[in-house]
């Protein structure tokens, strides 16, 4: 009993365990008829059509292998795209005043234009191949990472420069020695965010031209009323896209291991 | 020493190491209406003499101590080290800063060996020179901890260390130990004059605390403020540690705070 209650007590058994509740809760509703089977199909409906595609595939000989890869090329293509161009051109748009009151309304109005809007116009530019998948991913992520990178240079706290400068660090000394790594953990979490946009844009992306890539199972399924697949397929999104958070989290604390510093003292 | 004149005749023997003269500074976007922060400033620092800037918040101390350094340009007049007018920060003028201002991505001692890195030094020798300088501040055990993992006072003793790390010939100091508690405070001070003691500097410090300034300077300039103006200068010709209770001390304060009000 003591056990349990301190199995309890942990921080990720908590989690986890509220998680169960909801699924277990879920089974019960929908064998029980309170939900019906082809809008919510019970979770171990949702397990058996994993299983399905995993083996047979959906449609059929597409395996969910084949759907992962593909999804998790799209979206790796347009976000290293997206981040290549948006880190220099960030750095130069944050470190230069006259640039960043250049670039404010553009930066700020194509924020805001929503991804997937763009998808006509996208096929009417670059067909329905995977040029057109793969651009709208980069531009989902371009934005948010260009924006975080502009800001993390801009917002360096201003006496760690004047502190910098009465040690007769200027120019590129000072931009690499000092503004750089200040922006840096602004830089990784722009980066973390604009891959989180990356997953939300490929669904989207994939809804024309592919049967290929969890997003094209998500929307095909649909037309045969197969809603588990396409729970199937939300779920292997959603863990593709966990894997990543909690890669990308260890990535920054090798990356920034001074800001754990605080920890430290409080253990 | 042509860059005598126009200073003031402060009786100073010693070489004047840091002169300030007619310093004025108005914010040109500010109401014309407004008074200058600082007006009519003159002030000349001996070579290795300790002298605190005291006075109120807003009466312009900070300012004045980042035009000397070179952060801030004056609106007229002129900073003179060693008889060159100063146009910028860097080139042997230490600062420590009020805020936390060392760098949170480096060590203690990296902190320290940034201070260090234009000096003439191979790595090994720049190397063994922080490790001295974390020594030379007490924290000798705490060289490979981030700031993030240091005490606000082991902060300032690293940023005190980095800007004794240019081997710089001025130490200017911004209300440096300001956001500590009273205790660490009055340690950091006995600290600063050990520190002092061992590499003798020509000081600049700023602070609110009349008796900080009692406890540590040579001399103290007061300032009021609207228009910010050095309003009195008070020598102090008694040796250090100094007794907060000395009379002479207890009578410098009341005659201090008479000016300040």
């Amino acid at each position: 009993m003591t056990t349990l209650a301190t199995l309890l007590r942990h921080p990720q058994v908590q989690g986890l365990s509220f998680l169960a509740a909801l699924v277990l809760g879920w089974e019960v509703a929908a064998d029980v008829g309170v939900l019906r089977p082809y809008q919510f199909p019970a979770p171990s409906r949702v397990v058996e059509a994993v299983w399905e595609i995993a083996t047979s595939g959906f449609p059929e000989g597409v395996k969910l292998t084949t759907h992962g890869l593909v999804t998790l090329g799209r979206i790796l293509q347009g976000f290293l795209l997206a981040i290549t161009l948006a880190i220099p051109l960030g750095l130069l748009i944050g470190w230069f005043p006259v640039l960043d009151r250049m670039t404010l309304p553009v930066i700020t109005f194509a924020r805001s234009v929503a991804t997937l809007s763009l998808l006509p116009l996208a096929i009417v530019w670059f067909g329905t191949g995977e040029l057109s998948k793969v651009l709208l991913i980069a531009y989902g992520c371009f934005w948010v990472m260009l924006g975080n990178v502009v800001a993390g240079v801009k917002y360096v706290d201003p006496v760690l420069i004047r502190a910098a400068r009465t040690m007769d660090a200027s120019g590129l000394v000072l931009f690499r020695r000092v503004v750089l790594p200040a922006a840096l953990p602004r830089i990784l979490t722009g980066a973390r965010v604009s891959l989180g946009v990356g997953f939300m844009v490929i669904v989207g992306a994939e809804m024309i031209g592919t049967i290929r890539g969890l997003g094209a199972l998500i929307m095909e399924a649909r037309t045969f009323y197969r809603a588990d697949i396409s729970l199937a397929g939300i779920a292997a999104l959603g863990l593709l896209g966990f894997g990543f958070a909690i890669g990308l989290g260890a990535l920054e604390r090798k990356l920034l291991p001074w800001h754990r510093g605080l920890e430290d003292v409080r253990r | 020493m042509s860059g005598l004149t126009g200073a003031p005749a402060t009786g100073d023997a010693a070489r004047p190491k840091i002169e300030v003269v007619g310093l004025a500074k108005r914010y040109a976007d500010v109401d014309a209406a407004q008074p200058a922060v600082l007006e009519r400033i003159d002030l000349t620092v001996a070579e290795n003499e300790f002298v605190s800037l005291v006075g109120r918040s807003g009466c312009g101390k900070t300012t004045l101590l980042n035009i000397i350094a070179g952060l801030i340009a004056p609106s007229a007049g002129e900073v003179r080290v060693d008889g060159k007018a100063v146009t910028g920060p860097g080139g042997g003028k230490g600062m420590v800063f009020q805020q936390q201002a060392l760098f949170p991505w480096l060590t203690a001692l990296q902190n320290v060996e940034f201070g260090a890195r234009t000096r003439a030094l191979s790595p090994a020798a720049r190397r063994r020179e922080a490790e001295q300088l974390i020594d030379l501040v007490g924290l000798a055990g705490y060289a490979e901890r981030y700031p993030a993992a240091l005490s606000g006072g082991m902060q300032q003793r690293v940023a005190i260390a980095r800007a004794l790390a240019l081997d710089p010939q001025i130490l200017l100091m911004d209300e440096p130990f300001g956001a500590l508690d009273e205790i660490t405070r009055i340690d950091m001070q006995h600290e600063l004059l050990r520190v002092w003691s061992s590499r003798r500097k020509t000081v600049v410090f700023v602070t609110h605390s009349i008796s900080e300034a009692l406890m540590l300077s040579d001399r103290v300039a007061v300032m009021r403020a609207h228009p910010g103006v050095i309003a009195a200068e008070f020598r102090i010709d008694l040796p250090r540690p100094r007794q907060r209770t000395h009379a002479e001390i207890v009578a410098l304060h009341d005659r201090i705070w008479r000016h300040l009000n």
